[in-house]
């Protein structure tokens, strides 16, 4: 409310300011006008009568000034005044203001003219004769001043009005503001309060605020996904979790029952097995989370691609033919120099081949490539297996997004994500496509952005 | 043989269980609980090996890793940590560490590791390069294998397996050794990839003999023994 009162008041004094600069100018311009040319008409025909009478004397004087008052010129005036300034010729008296006394020049003044009751204001000029009386004419002011002060008058209520208005626009502009703002912390509040769901209402006018509504409201979303992802994996790792430590203590309640040595090593044995593929577990979900928030880049070093490839593809060459089936690498373009994670580009690219090894290994070769292609470098691994269905990619690439509802391998679920969370720490991506027949999963890491 | 072995750990669970252990193996172990008393000590004993924890109070592990290496004290160093991911582990080892063992560990993989160290300090250059085991005879230069006279061909990758094997023979060798030595990784990949490499080897070397080389040692790893 602050705020909004604020911004009124400043709109206001602002109105005020323009206005009062706008009145001043005009002011100044007609003032000088109608004054200047009063003066100099009224002096020129003071000059005028002086030189008549230098020339013709008192007589030619009065006519001169019988015909300066003209009927078709009522605002002309002149007459002549005896030394008290009392009007012995002429058809005006000088009205004084208290304490006045007349003297040589011109001034400003109320007049009354002969045959009317109302005093009019008049640019006078008074020039002593010869003979010691006065030679006054003037010139009333009639349009030019009164003008003025109706223009006055009416500037002064146009400077009140404007500066209410001001004031009015100022309390609506602010009104505005603090409805668009309002609009956004009310929102903000409610996700404060723990209420994730609200977003900022947008309408389309394209506006600063809408920028920042949709700013926030995209924000929002992140944080809302990044949310419900990390609830579902809690949700996920508790439930995950139930198995490899329900066999742990199962294999723990036998040892306490066996009896034969055999029986109790074989049993620690899998104890020891169930505890290593829980860490493992644990250790790939922090590798995650570290990833993710893209830890490690000071680790980046610059190393040949399709070396790391060649060498997985060689290093994973047996396990592949033990499980009975092939593996091939193939490598296209020139220049494979990339600076990046060496060993977590390596452990995505074992997660990608131990994926291909797992479901496709019998369903014909599994191909181990590195593509170098103008400023981006494609390093995957192509099977012949059954695939993912196109909707189900996504899935497949988030935490715990096992596809398959079989739980056996422990950690299973996590590969996926951890190799798209070493392409996020290198710009890039996980892709997953279609290779007609089986699956093709590549990372599309981006060269030189991060050199 | 008895070694000299300084343990830098403030957990004193652990550290009573290391010390159970490497007693039991026959070495003498001195125990320092926080980083700068494991310093001080480091820096006055003639040790054969500092194990030593990453997180500690006073000062952490890395820092005294660095310390000791600044003060050019060249005793092999073990780091023991909770942190178990790749970056943290490579922190670790360009830390000036000769190893990165990631907590919890069995103490089979601990001592194989801790052998392996003592090995890599002894090992002095001689003027015959060759390792002869047995009938086992390994030219490391022309990179060679004979067994019995006869030639062994080994592929590049199955040559430096069998290298290292020789090289900590009699000693028990670990499946993370062996990738991290061998192909220089620093992750556990979820397969048995190591074994696979391991058993084409043995396959190799035994083949047409009678007598077995490579040997599984269970719960643990391999061993290379004539």
């Amino acid at each position: 409310m602050r705020t909004s009162v604020r911004i009124a008041f400043l709109a206001g004094l602002l109105a005020l300011a323009a206005n009062l600069a706008i009145i001043g100018f005009i002011h100044l311009q007609t003032y000088d006008e109608s004054e200047s040319t009063l003066r100099r008409q009224v002096t020129q025909q003071s000059h005028v009568l002086t030189y008549i009478f230098r020339s013709g004397g008192l007589p030619a004087l009065r006519t001169a000034i019988d015909e300066t008052v003209d009927p078709d010129d009522p605002r002309a005036a002149a007459a002549i005044m005896d030394r008290s300034g009392r009007t012995t010729y002429g058809n005006f008296a000088y009205l004084p203001a208290a304490g006045e006394a007349i003297g040589e020049g011109y001034r400003s003044g109320l007049i009354s003219v002969e045959g009317e009751t109302a005093a009019h204001e008049a640019g006078i000029y008074f020039h002593r004769l010869s003979n010691g009386n006065w030679l006054a004419n003037a010139r009333i002011a009639g349009e030019g001043l009164a003008l003025r002060e109706t223009l006055e008058r009416s500037l002064l209520i146009g400077v009140a009005m404007s500066v209410l208005l001001g004031i009015a626009c100022g309390v609506l502009v602010a009104r505005y503001v603090g409805f668009r703002i309002r609009a956004i912390s009310e929102v903000a509040a409610r996700i404060g309060g723990g209420d994730m769901e609200h977003r900022i209402p947008v309408r389309s006018s394209g506006d600063a605020f809408e920028t920042l509504a949709l700013q926030i409201n995209a924000m929002l979303d992140r944080i809302g996904r990044l949310m419900d992802e990390l609830r579902m994996l809690t949700d996920t790792l508790a439930h995950d979790l139930r198995s490899p430590v329900g066999r742990l203590r199962s294999s723990a309640e036998s040892l306490v029952a066996a009896q034969s040595p055999e029986e109790r090593e074989q049993l620690l044995g899998n104890i020891i097995q169930e505890s290593d593929s829980l860490m493992r577990i644990f250790t790939t979900i922090l590798e995650i989370g570290r990833t993710e928030s893209l830890a490690g880049r000071s680790q980046f070093r610059t190393f040949d691609a399709a070396d790391l490839v060649a060498e997985l593809a060689e290093m994973y060459e047996p396990l592949v033919e033990e499980a009975g089936g092939t593996i091939t690498f193939e490598k296209s373009g020139l220049g494979f120099d990339l600076n990046g994670h060496r060993q977590l580009l390596a452990q995505a690219l074992s997660n990608l081949i131990e994926n291909a090894v797992n479901h496709a290994a019998s369903s014909g070769p599994v191909t181990v490539f590195v593509k170098r292609e103008q400023d981006r470098m494609l390093m995957g691994v192509a099977d012949k297996g059954p695939g993912i269905p196109a909707d189900q990619r996504e899935q497949a690439c988030s935490r715990f997004g096992r596809l398959d509802s079989s739980r056996s391998t422990a950690g299973a679920g996590l590969g996926l994500t951890l190799v798209r969370s070493i392409a996020h720490l290198h710009s890039g991506e996980l892709v997953l496509d279609d290779a007609a027949p089986g699956l093709v999963a590549i990372l599309d890491l981006p060269i030189g952005q991060n050199a | 043989m008895g070694r000299k072995i300084l343990i830098i750990e403030d957990d004193l669970q652990t550290a009573a269980y290391l010390n159970r252990g490497l007693t039991q193996e026959g070495h003498s172990v001195e125990h320092a609980t926080d980083g700068q008393e494991g310093l001080f000590r480091a820096s006055g004993g003639n040790f054969d090996l500092i194990i030593v924890d990453r997180m500690l109070p006073v000062l952490d592990g890395l820092s005294v890793v660095k310390a000791v290496r600044a003060a050019n004290i060249a005793t092999p160093v073990l780091i023991l940590s909770a942190l178990a991911s790749v970056g943290d582990r490579i922190d670790g080892l360009e830390g000036g560490s000769d190893d990165y063992l990631v907590k919890p560990f069995s103490f089979a993989e601990l001592l194989a590791r801790a052998n392996a160290l003592f090995r890599r300090s002894d090992a002095r250059p001689t003027a015959d390069p060759k390792i002869i085991l047995s009938d086992l005879e390994i030219d490391p230069l022309a990179r060679v294998v004979r067994r019995n006279g006869k030639k062994i061909d080994l592929k590049p990758r199955e040559y430096l397996l069998l290298e290292y094997f020789a090289r900590n023979a009699g000693k028990v060798v670990t499946r993370t050794m062996l990738l991290e030595q061998v192909w220089d990784y620093h992750f556990d990949p979820g397969t048995n990839v190591v074994d696979v490499h391991v058993s084409r080897l043995r396959r190799k070397l035994e083949e047409g003999f009678d007598r077995p080389l490579l040997h599984t040692v269970r719960g643990a790893g391999y061993m290379l023994a004539g």
